[in-house]
């Protein structure tokens, strides 16, 4: 304890310890690219018993925030049954990652819901499921009436360990929702 | 050092109760005859025990010849007579309803010589003493070097002791919520932050030890990572106090205040057992000190704290994953030896917080979604586990604390600090293994104060101030990298004649701030890799002036009349400035604005204070804070639409601000043993460029609490310290607030509530220990009910009824 017993070891030590902490950091940060960025996402509407596909997509190349994501709706025949697929990529990949495949991996974690806005004649059913016979919506059947416009709502939610029969569109995690412009004529 | 003073309040107290008795003999009409004559004068009917009135008081102040600081517990002693007084927090003592006459004051403290001054009374008069420390009893008081005995101009608030005890098992700023003119702002059961006069996060300084605690303080769900077992005293300075602790401290500063090293040979410990019942909560601290019998000079203190919590409930259900846990320890040491000192003081706060899952999602449809629910998604049941999104936050302080004398009440004091803080926050979404974000923000700080001697009646201090900060992320873009290098030099001086004490202070800062990011990081991204990619360093350079201005008059020995003029200024911060991204703990896409200049405010407040009275105390306050370029957070009506769906868009934006308010706690002693008290506080948020409210600031308050204490129960005084309080405490619903709210927040003000709470505590002596049991109930009737300023009121109630039971059992060797 001879170290404290003159005033100027003491000023000495804060001294330096002062020195010490006037210091510069010079760590850069790492450029990196988001892990599970979703980019695109696309409805094909296939009609049954032939006929030119149909495509809805939304598309946000550089992610939340700056620029305004596009979307361009679909016209879809009156009347008619389409098989539904839907798409979600990260189009900032080279390629391009297909994160449908991830969904459908974890199909008893997931499900899509499609919500048509009232007024437009449009009605989706499930044609897939997961492991458990729950419904999955990677894959689907919209059917159109009358003509009209309005919009439908795609929504994927994550429900990690809560799937079950009563899940619903309030539950879970949204990991998308998009609702994409539709004239039925 | 902290039971002294406490205990001699309590003799005091008892002595109040006798002058009480024959107070009330003097109402009935006993003294009524003596009004008009002077007969019976002088100190020798005061040896009769006999009280009379001839309407002379006697009163002054007690202070440390050497720093002037007030000197509490100190015992004034009219030599011949029974009479006594001792000093209050302000080291004021009184005597009433003396007679003309000769009497001998005799001032006595501990660590103090003696004094005795002979004086003729004739007519009231103030009488104060300056006492000089005796240079045995003395070697080791100031280690501490806290502001604790300091006479502050502006309103403060004190918790230290059994009130402080109280507290035990809930988190800073709840425990703060006593003092009149704080509340808090919530995520959750778990999560509070402190507010003063309706200003949070980087408008108030929390001073820990010494040292300003740097973290991520920001956000609303950042709290501050202190254990409240390691203060003995927590402090609140209302309003802008920058001069001394540094700018940003516009809205106050709270100083959390370990108790001193102990200055006497020999050790002791003390364990704190605390449980509380709705969210089954253990926790368990304990404390160890020494001061070796070979090494007079070192002293050293142990401690350490645990906690675990599960899912709080409330009336009608669980909250799903709202457990926490806490893994705390402090060591600290000193040495003081002649004229100088060393200390030093390392402290871990640890903790996991669970972060109720129906309140980290979101975007407008899914918050839509949970406001239409009666119950919370999803339902819970008791748990302790603690499940995503959760918070895994630590922060560790290292203080080094030194002083050498430079003369006669004159000292020159170092105090260096090293922080870091690591803030995890792991998301249910994506890998769950690592963290979706984490911040480590390290901090240097370095003070240098001296305090000169005692010149024309001023005491003051001149000192130098440097920061260094370096901020990092790794995982999704919120806040940059930032360092950013603080440099601050201010000027105090207090000055006391008579019944004035006047204080002024002038302080210059400078600030450098440089951000690191990449393009993509800022609303001017392109979506071309290369571009984005490309790093930029802004830099930011501020300066600026603070300063105050402030008085006491003492009216007498019971009216105190405060006034201050303070002003401040604070930079913006990195996240004000660069902030980018969905903010999980609010729900809502917040945008910086690189554009944002200083806000600087203008504080005025006037305090009038009425104090030691037999029976009616009090404190009435009013404020008014006029901030220029108030940075806040506007709502943008254009929500901002990601693949997940339309979130509320927040940008941040400048207005001229008022903040006007009223903080009222006044006691009235009923009875011998009942006492009832009242506290209200009320604050008024203007947009004066826009013309309309704030949102989100505090409602009214308002708390009513009847008291009994007995002293003593049974002959043998087993059970001491007796006491039975019931509180009601009333919050209003927010009606003052701007058009169109529901542009900027999801639900309007949930309507007001009225709580009952109740406390009970007493003393057991078991052998040589005195072990302390507190027993406290709040919300009794278990009223389901929603506060404004919690996130959780979209989405659930807040706790229902919670009975905390807690033991601190010393342990002295």
């Amino acid at each position: 304890m001879t170290l404290f017993t003159k005033p100027s070891r003491v000023l000495l030590i804060f001294a330096v310890v002062f020195l010490a902490s006037a210091c510069n950091n010079d760590e850069d940060p790492v450029p990196k690219n988001e892990e599970e960025l979703i980019t695109t996402v696309r409805l094909t509407f296939a009609p049954q018993g032939g006929g030119s596909t149909v495509t809805a997509t939304y598309r946000d190349l550089d992610g939340d925030g700056g620029a305004v994501p596009t979307l361009t709706g679909a016209q879809l025949a009156a009347n008619k049954v389409y098989n539904m697929t839907v798409a979600v990529l990260d189009e900032t990949k080279n390629p391009v990652a297909d994160i449908t495949l991830e969904v459908k991996e974890e199909a008893d974690e997931h499900q899509f819901f499609y919500v048509p806005s009232s007024g437009l004649n449009m009605t989706v059913i499930y044609t897939d499921q997961d492991s458990k016979n729950l419904p999955l919506g990677i894959t689907t059947r919209a059917t159109t009436a009358s003509a009209s416009s309005g919009t439908l709502r795609v929504v994927l939610k994550h429900l990690p360990g809560v799937k079950s029969a009563n899940s619903t569109i309030a539950t879970g995690e949204t990991d998308v929702e998009v609702s994409f412009p539709i004239t039925i004529q | 050092m902290e039971e002294a003073p406490l205990f001699i309040h309590f003799l005091y107290f008892t002595a109040l109760r006798n002058y009480f008795k024959l107070f009330v003999l003097f109402l009935l009409g006993a003294c009524a005859p003596y009004m008009g004559t002077y007969a019976q004068t002088g100190p020798a009917s005061a040896e009769v025990f006999v009280e009379t009135d001839c309407g002379i008081t006697l009163s002054g102040t007690i202070t440390d010849h050497e720093d002037r600081s007030p000197l509490i517990g100190a015992t004034v002693l009219l030599a011949g007579t029974r009479r006594a007084s001792v000093t209050d927090a302000n080291g004021h003592y009184h005597f009433q309803n003396l007679c003309p006459g000769a009497y001998t004051l005799v001032v006595s403290y501990i660590g103090y010589t003696t004094e005795r001054q002979q004086k003729n009374l004739r007519a009231p008069e103030v009488v104060n003493f300056r006492l000089h420390p005796d240079g045995l009893l003395l070697h080791s008081v100031e280690i501490t070097g806290t502001m604790k005995s300091e006479q502050i101009t502006q309103p403060t608030g004190r918790l230290s002791g059994q009130e402080l005890a109280q507290t035990q098992g809930q988190s800073l700023a709840q425990a703060l919520e006593r003092i009149t003119g704080l509340s808090s702002i919530q995520t959750g059961p778990s999560i509070a932050k402190p507010v003063i006069h309706g200003l949070h996060s980087n408008r108030i300084l929390i001073m820990n030890n010494g040292v300003r605690h740097e973290a991520q303080q920001w956000g609303s769900e950042h709290a501050p990572e202190i254990d409240p077992f390691v203060a003995s005293e927590l402090t609140v300075i209302k309003g802008a106090a920058g001069v001394r602790y540094g700018a940003d401290a516009i809205g106050g500063v709270i100083l959390v205040q370990p108790r001193p090293l102990r200055d006497s040979v020999g050790t002791s410990a003390k364990l704190h057992l605390v449980g509380v019942s709705h969210n089954r909560q253990g926790v368990v601290s304990g404390q160890v000190e020494n001061n070796p019998a070979a090494l007079p000079a070192l002293s050293w203190r142990l401690q350490g704290t645990l906690k675990k919590a599960g899912n709080s409930k409330t009336p009608n259900y669980y909250l799903a994953n709202t457990g926490y846990q806490e893994q705390n320890f402090s060591a600290a040491a000193g040495w003081t030896q002649g004229k100088f000192g060393v200390d030093g003081y390392f402290s871990r706060f640890g903790t996991k917080v669970g972060v109720f899952s129906g309140s980290h999602v979101g975007n407008l449809t899914d918050i839509r979604n949970a406001l239409q629910r009666e119950r919370p998604q999803p339902e819970a049941d008791f748990t302790y586990t603690i499940g995503v999104p959760y918070q895994n936050v630590t922060h560790d302080l290292l203080r080094l604390h030194g002083f050498y004398k430079t003369g006669p009440g004159s000292r020159l004091l170092f105090t260096y600090g090293r922080q870091q803080n690591v803030r995890q926050e792991f998301d249910a979404h994506g890998d769950q293994s690592k963290p979706g974000l984490l911040f480590e923000i390290t901090t240097h700080s370095n003070e240098v104060i001296w305090e000169h001697p005692l010149v024309l009646n001023l005491k003051g201090s001149v000192g130098a101030a440097y920061q260094y900060q370096f901020n990092r992320f790794e995982g999704r873009y919120f806040v940059p990298f930032y360092q950013s290098h603080t440099t601050g030099l201010f000027w105090l001086e207090e000055w006391e004649k008579g019944n004035w004490h006047v204080e002024a202070g002038l302080r210059y800062d400078y600030r450098h701030l440089q951000a690191k990011l990449f393009q993509k990081d800022t609303p001017q991204k392109t979506g071309q890799s290369d571009l984005d990619n490309q790093l930029l360093k802004p830099t930011h350079t501020w300066q600026n002036l603070s300063g105050t201005l402030g008085a006491i008059y003492h009216f007498g020995p019971h009216l105190d009349l405060n006034l201050n003029a303070s002003s401040a200024w604070r930079s913006p911060t990195t996240s004000e400035l660069y902030s980018n991204g969905i903010h999980h703990g609010t729900g809502t896409y917040e945008y910086g604005n690189t554009g944002l200049g200083v806000e600087r405010a203008y504080h005025f407040t006037a305090t009038l204070a009425y104090v030691q009275n037999q029976r009616l105390n009090g404190e009435i306050s009013v404020y008014r804070n006029f901030i220029d370029n108030y940075i806040y957070q506007e709502p943008d009506t254009v929500p901002t639409l990601t693949v997940r769906g339309a979130f509320l868009t927040a940008r941040q934006q400048q207005a001229d601000a008022t903040f006007t308010g009223v903080d009222v706690g006044a006691t009235y002693q009923l009875s011998d043993h009942l006492l009832f008290s009242t506290k209200a506080s009320l604050v008024r948020a203007f947009n004066r460029s826009a013309d309309e409210y704030f949102i989100w600031i505090p409602t009214d308050r308002y708390e009513n609490s009847l008291r009994y204490a007995v002293e003593k129960q049974g002959e043998q005084g087993v059970f001491a310290e007796n006491y039975f309080q019931i509180s009601a405490l009333a919050v209003s619903r927010q009606r003052n607030l701007p058009d169109n709210y529901l542009a900027r927040d999801y639900a309007l003000p949930p309507p007001g509530y009225v709580l009952l709470n109740a406390e009970a505590g007493t003393t057991v002596q078991v052998g040589k220990q005195q072990i302390e049991i507190g027993l406290i109930a709040r919300n009794l009737l278990n009223t389901a009910y929603r506060d404004y300023l919690n996130r959780f009121r979209y989405y659930a109630d807040e706790v229902g009824r919670s009975v905390t039971l807690r033991v601190t059992i010393p342990l002295n060797f």
